[in-house]
């Protein structure tokens, strides 16, 4: 009985990679593309690693941007997550870029999409940039697919 | 402790081109700048912004091409995607900061060709530094035969450079250096490695005087309420040698100490000057616009009205005595740094010359005053603002409010903010703001309650208004000029801060969304170990816009030209192009909306003879020009614009001017999201081409 468990396991682990994209064509960050329970680890990382620049409301200081409102959605909108996990991974935290792991970086940025109000799904937030790329960010809610 | 492992970067083969430049240099008794140059980080020590010229106009603005850029990835370990520089043109080399190590870059004008570079490696006094990257920029200083460029470091250091070769000076301080974290009146604690306290801002150099300020990290949620402090210092350019100090924090026994109740004096930090300071080199008077004191919204374990919190100083240039002061916000809570250079300006008001200094701000007031006495010009008296009910707190039952100029920004929240394209848009903007309290400017923060209101819906205050670009003053208008943020809601509520995170009565934060102290594995976790208490329902963050849209009506960001001999706006525009998001919502369809402007706060406007210019902060994507941001000019009577050329990221550093080989250049800053910093000048097509 513990081999088939063990592939039950191993499938469930998998199932991210091979998910099912409900449209050929191009997801965004409308489409659920994080999980709750992500974001709930994403908001205890960015309190300890984020929250003293960038403020607990995501609204930026004098030193950092806000990671919510008008500027930023105008700034990364168009472009996709695979470039907003980049930026991080290349520059945050300030002090010692790169420090934290790409799970964490991911986690962090499914806090930041549930601060801004996109909708999480069933399945957390890739950590490779290459699969982050395909996931478009959008700021406004697209119209209903027809 | 001296850093072992400083190292500096020289490249010996520009040291030959610097030579070069030598040769040619006019052997002068004395320096004195021109109008075509832009020799300090404001264009002149009155922080003007302003240069006379106009061979780039109305008529060709949108003419302007690429001359030149330089991307600044390379000046550091690794890139950077917040490029705040202005640069400096003196003596035909341009200078600037430039890239993650803040190294220094000198650069023929015309061509962008890199002369010399200068950088610093501090190893782990850098990376701890609270103000990183490659900062505002430089100061160049010049008896006539010498030339001298001044920065500093992340780490807090003082450097002077050879302007001709990029060396440093070994006969000023030790070695070309001064420790910052020395000498400060102050044991910067926890060591002079970690200890928190820098600056981003350039240098001021007024006659032979350096003028340094200071800054720490942000202070929402500082862990104590203990801080260094940030006091002023002046320098000799020759040497190095501290000349005088003024305490900003005064210590027992000096003016002020007494608005510091309670002892809070010994202990609370911060109240820096981080921004840019001003200098009237012929009265021989210094302009410093001082800071929040330690922290930004809760100031319980600081009674009394803290001077020199968020006032406007005058300083003696020679000894830094104090000749005045106006504190513009007592017992300072809402984060209202004064962020910006003071404007010096020669006025006339009611027929009479006024030497004036005019303060922009945060909360959209245009101070105004008499710079040689520190009187207001226009009335600012004393008004009751609401008292809050924070435990512990204690409020300013008033605070001053200038009769003249009006707010040129908002500088509160209001129903009658919200936006309101539709009915429905609006009902919905209602029901976010309904679960904060709202009011005009100086409205308390509030704790932040899950039955109650989630905090204080404030504007004005963080992150609105004018930052830290400021304005631009034009002589020969007399006009101001300057950006704002009319839309940076700041939500400000407050928690009770455990122990284990600061000892800090209230910190920022929201109910519901408690800080979390990380558990070790298997902490609590066992049988019949206590069950972790039910987080309650509710509270937590709302987003402060209605599908996509700011809450609050447009414009979402403005330049005003003020009149500084009557008082009253000359106009008032949007500056910047509609957000997409506003341009292509389903909800908007068929409603005409005039250009917005943008939500952002750091943009920086020049001011020439016929122009004001200043880019976008946002990147939007339209019909007429790919995504990307566009620096705009605008007829400087009217404020109709008059011209527009693309940049392919948002200004995030003030744009400059120059003229070298009779053609005129602008150089501005660019980066943010995904594109790192780059230094673009812009200048028009030669003949013929």
């Amino acid at each position: 009985m513990k081999y088939p468990l063990a592939i039950l396991v191993l499938a469930a682990l998998a199932t991210p990679l091979w998910r099912q994209v409900p449209d050929a064509s191009v997801r965004s960050v409308w489409d659920g593309v994080y999980t709750e329970e992500q974001a709930k680890r994403g908001e205890s990382i960015y309190k300890k690693e984020c929250a003293a620049c960038h403020g607990d409301m995501l609204t930026g200081g004098e030193s950092a941007p806000p990671l919510t409102g008008g500027a930023f959605l105008a700034n990364w909108n168009g472009l996709t997550m695979g470039d907003l996990f980049d930026r991080i991974r290349k520059t945050m935290p300030q002090s010692a870029p790169g420090r934290l792991t790409r799970q964490q970086d991911a986690d962090i940025l499914a806090f930041m999409l549930s601060i801004n109000k996109f909708p999480a799904g069933k399945t957390e937030l890739y950590k490779q940039s290459e699969m982050l790329k395909e996931i478009r960010f959008e700021s406004a809610k697209p119209s209903p697919k027809k | 402790m001296r850093e072992k492992n400083s190292k500096r970067l020289q490249n010996g083969l520009f040291l030959f081109f610097a030579g070069l430049l030598l040769l040619s240099m006019p052997a002068s008794a004395q320096f004195h700048p021109k109008a075509t140059e832009w020799p300090s980080y404001a264009a002149d020590l009155a922080g003007t912004r302003y240069r006379p010229l106009d061979q780039i106009n109305a008529a060709n603005f949108s003419d302007l091409e690429i001359a030149w850029r330089i991307k600044t990835d390379n000046f550091g370990d690794r890139p950077e995607y917040k490029l705040e520089g202005t640069p400096l043109m003196v003596n035909g080399t341009l200078y600037a900061t430039a890239g993650s190590r803040r190294a220094v870059i000198a650069l023929d004008p015309a061509t962008g060709e890199l002369l010399w570079i200068h950088g610093e490696h501090e190893g782990k006094r850098g990376g701890a530094a609270p103000r990183q990257l490659s900062g505002r920029g430089l100061a160049y200083w010049s008896d006539g035969k010498e030339e001298r460029i001044l920065y500093v470091t992340p780490g807090f250091r003082l450097i002077c450079l050879d302007a001709k070769t990029g060396v440093p000076i070994p006969s000023f301080g030790n070695n070309g250096e001064v420790d910052l974290k020395r000498n400060d009146d102050q044991d910067i604690f926890p060591d002079l490695i970690t200890g928190e306290i820098g600056i981003q801002s350039a240098p001021v150099v007024a006659k032979d005087t350096v003028i340094i300020g200071a800054a720490f990290r942000e202070g929402m949620t500082p862990r104590s309420m203990r801080n260094n402090k940030g006091y002023v210092r002046g320098f000799d350019v020759r040497t190095g040698k501290r000349l005088w100090i003024f305490h900003t924090i005064p210590k027992k026994g000096e003016f002020g100490y007494d608005t510091w109740e309670k002892g809070s004096a010994e202990y609370t930090g911060n109240t820096g000057v981080w921004t840019q300071i001003t200098v009237d080199a012929q009265l021989g008077l210094v302009y410093l616009p001082v800071e929040t004191p330690t922290s930004d919204f809760y100031g319980g374990h600081r009674p009394g009205n803290n001077l020199f919190g968020e006032s406007l100083v005058c300083v003696d240039l020679k000894t830094g005595e104090r000749k005045w002061h106006f504190q513009l916000v007592h017992h300072p809570l809402w984060d209202m740094d004064i962020s910006s250079a003071p404007i010096l300006a020669d006025v006339t008001v009611d027929g009479k010359p006024v030497k004036a200094v005019a303060q922009p701000t945060k909360q959209g007031f245009l101070y105004v005053f008499d710079r040689v006495t520190g009187k207001p010009v226009w009335p600012m008296p004393e008004r009751p603002v609401e008292v809050g009910n924070v435990p512990g707190e204690t409020y300013s039952p008033t605070q001053p409010i200038p009769t003249k100029p009006q707010a040129y920004s908002r500088n509160g929240v209001s129903i009658d903010d919200l936006i309101d394209f539709t009915p429905a848009l609006r009902d919905r903007a209602k029901e976010i703001a309904s679960k904060y309290h709202l009011g005009p400017v100086y409205t308390p923060p509030s704790v932040s309650t899950l039955d109650g209101t989630i905090g204080t819906l404030t504007m004005g205050t963080a992150s609105g208004g004018t930052n830290w670009p400021g304005g631009s003053y034009d002589p020969e208008t007399h006009n101001v000029y300057v950006y704002a943020c009319n839309s940076c809601i700041e939500p400000i509520g407050l928690v009770a801060a455990p122990k284990e995170v600061s000892d800090i009565a209230y910190i920022a934060g929201t109910a519901g969304r408690e800080v979390e102290i990380l558990k070790g594995p298997g902490e609590n976790a066992g049988a019949d170990s206590p069950k972790p208490p039910k987080k309650p329902a509710g509270g937590g963050f709302t987003r402060m816009d209605v599908d996509g849209l700011i809450l609050v009506k447009p414009p979402y960001g403005t330049i005003t030209a003020i009149n500084l001999d009557s008082g009253e706006f000359v106009w008032q525009i949007a500056h910047g192009e509609t957000p997409d998001v506003v341009r292509s919502h389903p909800a908007l369809k068929g409603l005409n909306i005039p250009r917005t402007g943008q939500t952002t706060y750091n943009i920086g406007t020049l001011v020439t003879k016929t122009l004001v210019i200043a880019g976008e902060g946002n990147v939007t994507t339209t019909a007429d020009h790919p995504r990307g941001a566009m620096l705009r000019a605008y007829d400087k009577m009217t404020g109709k614009e008059v011209g527009a050329v693309y940049m392919p990221a948002p200004q995030t550093g003030s744009p400059m001017t120059y003229m070298v080989n009779g053609k005129q250049y602008i150089v501005v800053a660019v980066s943010g999201g995904p594109y790192s910093g780059e230094y673009i000048a812009y200048t028009l097509p030669s003949a013929g081409e």
